[in-house]
C-alpha cells in the first residue's frame, strides 16, 4: 500500500452545525451561496437518512415519499437530497475564505449555528479505502462519500 | 388523615409534571376520535370489531381460583382481545414525556399493561382495547405534544436528533408533518399509508413545551437545581446498594 498523502495539509477544514435540521429550501440557499465562493475545495453534507422505502417492521417495502427528499440545484448541478441536512463540512483555502463562509451562514441561517475548525476529511488512505478503491485511489476524493453508499461524489460545474 | 400518594420529590416544574404523569392527574389538550386513533395505531380497520384470540372469559368456564375471584379481568381480557402495542418516541428537546414517565403512567394508572422502557422510545403492550385506552389518554393530554412526540411502531429515530426547522421532531418515515399550524398524520405507526389525514392538534410553543416537560435539561430546569430530587435519588441509590451487598461467608 502506497503511503499517499493529500496535498491539502495547509488548507483549513470547518464544520457548520446549525441548531436545527435544515429544510431543503434553506439547504439549497446555503449551499448555493457557498458554491459562489472561490476557495472551497471539498464539501460534505451530513445528516439523518431519508429512505425511499420503509426498511423494517410490518410496513417494509412501502414508499416513504419524504417531504424532505427533493432535488436541489447548486451551481447548475442538480442534486437529490437523500438526507436531512444537519452538518456541512468544508475544506477551504485560507482563513479569509473561512470568514466569508461564516458571513454567509450568518446571512442565510435563520437560527444559531456552531462554526468549528477541525479535521473532518481523510488526508491519507485508510484500510477501508484501500479495500474499496485499491492502491491507486485518488487521495483528494477520500472521505467524500459514505463507503456503504452508492451515491457518487458530486463535482459542481461538471456534467458528470 | 387519609394517605395521599407522593409520587415524586422536588419543587421544580419538571418534578411537578412528573408527579402529574405518574398520578394520572393530566390536563386534556386535544380530542382524537376513536376511529382516528384506530387508524394511526394500524392494528385493525377503523370501525371493525376487535379480533379475538380466545372466547370471552364468561363463556370459557374458568377454573376455581381465589386470585381470579379477587382480581377482575380487564375489559380486553374479558372479551378475549389480541395483545397489541402502542409505541411512542419523545424528543429530548423538551417533549412533555420521557420514556420512563410514560411507563410509570401506564403501570400506575392502567391494569393489564406491559410497559417497556427504552432510551428513546416507550412501548405499552396490552389487550387491544386496554392498550387503546392508554394510548388515547397519552395522546390527548399534556403527556404528548404532536410536534415533539410521535407514534412510532418502528424506525423511531428522532428522539435525540435536533428538531427540524419548523420545530417538529425528525421522522425518517414522514408519518406526520406540520400543515397549516397543526400536525397531520397520514400513515400508521409503522409507516403504512392510511385512508385519512388525522389531525393530531397544534404543537406546543417552545415556552409551553419548556413549562410542561418532564426532561431535566441544563438549558431549562436542571436536575442539579432541585436539592430534594438529588437527596432522594442518592438515598434510593444508597439503600439499593446496601441491600444488594450480601457478603457470603
Amino acid at each position: 500500500m502506497k503511503n499517499q498523502v493529500s496535498e491539502t495539509d495547509n488548507r483549513i477544514q470547518v464544520e457548520i452545525c446549525p441548531q436545527r435540521l435544515l429544510n431543503p429550501e434553506t439547504a439549497q440557499m446555503l449551499l448555493s451561496e457557498l458554491s459562489t465562493l472561490d476557495g472551497i475545495s471539498k464539501a460534505i453534507i451530513h445528516g439523518p437518512r431519508l429512505p425511499m422505502t420503509v426498511s423494517a417492521g410490518p410496513g417494509s417495502g412501502e414508499d416513504v415519499d419524504h417531504a424532505g427528499r427533493k432535488v436541489i440545484m447548486i451551481a447548475d448541478t442538480a442534486l437529490e437530497l437523500s438526507i436531512s441536512v444537519g452538518r456541512i463540512r468544508l475544506e477551504v483555502d485560507d482563513a479569509d475564505v473561512k470568514e466569508e463562509v461564516r458571513t454567509i451562514c450568518e446571512k442565510v441561517l435563520p437560527f444559531q449555528f456552531e462554526f468549528k475548525e477541525g479535521l473532518y476529511f481523510h488526508n491519507r488512505l485508510t484500510v477501508s479505502d484501500y479495500a474499496k478503491y485499491g492502491p491507486d485511489a485518488n487521495v483528494e476524493m477520500l472521505g467524500l462519500s459514505d463507503p456503504k453508499s452508492n451515491n457518487p461524489i458530486c463535482i459542481l460545474g461538471s456534467k458528470e | 388523615m387519609a394517605y395521599k400518594a407522593q409520587y415524586y420529590p422536588g419543587a421544580t416544574s419538571v418534578a411537578d409534571n412528573r408527579r402529574k404523569h405518574m398520578s394520572g392527574d393530566l390536563e386534556k389538550l386535544r380530542e382524537i376520535s376513536d376511529e382516528d386513533l384506530t387508524a394511526v395505531l394500524g392494528h385493525r380497520a377503523p370501525g371493525s370489531d376487535y379480533p379475538s384470540t380466545h372466547p370471552p372469559l364468561a363463556e370459557m368456564g374458568e377454573p376455581a381460583c381465589s386470585i381470579r375471584e379477587i382480581v377482575e379481568a380487564t375489559p380486553g381480557a374479558k372479551a378475549g382481545d389480541r395483545v397489541r402495542y402502542v409505541q411512542f418516541a419523545d424528543s429530548m428537546y423538551n417533549a412533555p414525556a420521557t420514556p420512563y414517565f410514560r411507563s410509570y403512567h401506564a403501570a400506575i394508572n392502567a391494569r393489564g399493561v406491559d410497559p417497556g422502557t427504552l432510551s428513546g422510545r416507550q412501548v405499552v403492550e396490552a389487550r387491544e382495547r386496554d392498550m387503546e385506552e392508554v394510548a388515547k389518554v397519552q395522546l390527548e393530554t399534556e403527556m404528548s405534544c404532536p410536534g415533539l412526540s410521535g407514534l412510532r411502531g418502528c424506525t423511531v429515530h428522532g428522539h435525540s436528533l435536533r428538531l427540524q426547522e419548523d420545530g417538529v421532531m425528525f421522522d425518517m418515515l414522514d408519518r406526520r408533518r406540520l400543515e397549516n399550524g397543526t400536525i397531520i398524520e397520514d400513515k400508521d405507526q409503522v409507516g403504512v399509508p392510511i385512508d385519512r389525514k388525522v389531525d393530531l392538534g397544534k404543537p406546543m410553543s417552545e415556552d409551553e413545551a419548556a413549562k410542561r416537560t418532564t426532561f431535566y435539561r441544563i438549558d431549562n430546569v436542571s436536575f442539579r437545581s432541585d436539592p430534594e430530587v438529588i437527596e432522594w435519588t442518592q438515598k434510593v441509590w444508597e439503600l439499593r446498594t446496601l441491600y444488594g451487598f450480601q457478603p457470603k461467608n
